[in-house]
C-alpha cells in the first residue's frame, strides 16, 4: 500500500511542478514530511547529495525518496530489494506526467505556445512557485539555523537552539557562490566538496560544538 | 533532419544524463552543443522550443527536453527511450550511493562533512530562488502572487502546495481575461508593467 502511495504522490509532483527542479522542493518537502518518510534533516543531506551526484537534481531526489520508502517496508535483504523496487516507482511515477503531456504538446505546439489560456495561467503559476521556493529556502535554511523552529507553530523555544557556526558557514559559501572566477561562478559540485571539507574541519578536527 | 537510430538516441541521453549535475538549466548548454552543433539531430529553432515547452509543462526540465528530442527524432519509441536514457544514470548511482550513506551513518567525520554540506544547500536554494526572481516580470502582479504565495506556504504549512499552484493559474487567467475586456487586444503583461518592484 506504501507503494502506491509513493506512486499517487509522486505522480502529483510530477503533474503540478512547473519550472523544473528546485519547483518540486516544496512539494517533495510537503509530502515526504506529512507522511513520515524522510526526517527534515535527512531530507537536506539528500538535496545535498542529490546537487552532487550526477543527473537530474529531482530525479536523483526521487530516487532517494524512493528507496527510504522501500528499505522502511521489511528487514534485512528483502528491504534492499523493496528499496530498489520503491526508487524505480518513485522516478517512474514523476516522469510520466510529462512524458504524456510532452507527447500531445509537440504535436500541438503553435497552438500551445499562442494560447491565451495557458499563458496566462503560466503568468499566475510563476511567480507562485518562486514564492513557494523562498518558502522552501527558509524552512530549509532555518532547520540548520534554528533546529527547533517550527513555522506552522511559532513559538520562542524555537529560537532557543541557535546553530552560529552553521550560519557562518552559510554566509561565507553564499559569498563565495556569488563571486565569478574568470567570469565564471563556482560550480555547484565545488561547493558542495568545500562545504564538506570545511565541515570536517570545523566539527570534526577541531570538535566545534553547536 | 538526420536519420537517428534508437540505440544513438539511448547512448546520448545516457550520457547526458550521467554527466550533468544539478539539473536542467545545466543541461541545456549541453544539450544545444550534443544535438545541435555535433549531431545535427535539431536545428537551432528545435531546441529553442523545445526548451519553452519543458519550461512550460509540469515536470524536470532536463527529462521534459529528452522527451521531447526522442519524440522529434523517433516518434513514440524515440521519446520513451530518450527519457528512459536521461533518467538511468541518476538511478544508478543514487542507489549505489544510498548504501554508501547509510553504511556510513554515525561516523563522526561524515556528520562533520555532512553539517558542512547541510549549510551549502541552503546556499544553492537561495541561488536557486535569486535566479528565478530575475526571470520574473517586474510588475506589481509577480510581487504580490510572490509574496501571498510565500506567506501561505511558510505560516500555514497545511495547505496543499497544488491549491496554491491552480489558485495561481485561475488568478492568472482571470485578470487577464478582466484586462482584456478593458483593454481589448492589450496583454496583461503590457498593462502591469508600471513599476520596478520586485520582493520584498
Amino acid at each position: 500500500m506504501e507503494f502506491l502511495l509513493l506512486f499517487w504522490e509522486y505522480f502529483k509532483i510530477g503533474l503540478f511542478t512547473i519550472g523544473g527542479g528546485y519547483a518540486m522542493l516544496p512539494m517533495v518537502k510537503q509530502i515526504v514530511l506529512e507522511h513520515g518518510w524522510i526526517e527534515n534533516t535527512q531530507l537536506i543531506s539528500f538535496i545535498g547529495i542529490s546537487e552532487s551526484t550526477p543527473g537530474p537534481f529531482a530525479i536523483n531526489l526521487a530516487t532517494f525518496v524512493g528507496m527510504e520508502v522501500g528499505r522502511a517496508q521489511a528487514e534485512g535483504t528483502m528491504g534492499i530489494i523493496l528499496g530498489f523496487v520503491g526508487s524505480a516507482i518513485a522516478t517512474f511515477a514523476v516522469v510520466l506526467p510529462s512524458l504524456v503531456i510532452i507527447m500531445i504538446v509537440m504535436r500541438l505546439f503553435a497552438k500551445f505556445n499562442n494560447n491565451f489560456y495557458v499563458q496566462n495561467a503560466l503568468v499566475g503559476i510563476r511567480p507562485v512557485v518562486v514564492g513557494l521556493i523562498l518558502s522552501a529556502v527558509l524552512t530549509i535554511g532555518f532547520a540548520v539555523f534554528f533546529p527547533k523552529l517550527d513555522f506552522g507553530n511559532l513559538s520562542a523555544d524555537g529560537f532557543s537552539q541557535f546553530n552560529w557556526v552553521s550560519l557562518l558557514m552559510f554566509v561565507a559559501m553564499f559569498v563565495v557562490s556569488r563571486i565569478k572566477f574568470k567570469g565564471k561562478k563556482m560550480h555547484p559540485i565545488v561547493l558542495i566538496v568545500s562545504s564538506a571539507v570545511l565541515g570536517i574541519v570545523v566539527f570534526g578536527a577541531f570538535g566545534v560544538v553547536e | 533532419m538526420k536519420k537517428v537510430s534508437l540505440l544513438q538516441l539511448f547512448w546520448t541521453f545516457f550520457k547526458i544524463g550521467a554527466f550533468t549535475f544539478g539539473g536542467g538549466y545545466a543541461m541545456i548548454s549541453l544539450l544545444s552543443e550534443e544535438l545541435v552543433k555535433n549531431k545535427k539531430w535539431i536545428t537551432d529553432a528545435d531546441m529553442l522550443d523545445m526548451i519553452v515547452i519543458a519550461e512550460s509543462t509540469p515536470g524536470v526540465i532536463a527529462v521534459n527536453t529528452a522527451t521531447g528530442v526522442g519524440l522529434k527524432t523517433r516518434g513514440f519509441w524515440g521519446s520513451i527511450i530518450a527519457t528512459l536514457a536521461v533518467v538511468l544514470p541518476s538511478y544508478i548511482t543514487i542507489s549505489v550511493v544510498y548504501f554508501v550513506i547509510t553504511a556510513l551513518e554515525g561516523n563522526i567525520w561524515w556528520n562533520s562533512a555532512m553539517k558542512g554540506i547541510n549549510a551549502c544547500v541552503t546556499v544553492l536554494v537561495v541561488n536557486a530562488f535569486l535566479k528565478m526572481v530575475k526571470q520574473l516580470p517586474r510588475n506589481w502582479f509577480s510581487a504580490i502572487m510572490l509574496i501571498v504565495a510565500f506567506g501561505i506556504a511558510t505560516f500555514i504549512p497545511a495547505v496543499n502546495v497544488i491549491l496554491l499552484i491552480l489558485a495561481g493559474a485561475v488568478i492568472g487567467i482571470v485578470i487577464a481575461c478582466i484586462s482584456r475586456a478593458r483593454h481589448p487586444m492589450v496583454n496583461v503583461d503590457n498593462v502591469e508593467q508600471s513599476s520596478e518592484k520586485e520582493d520584498e
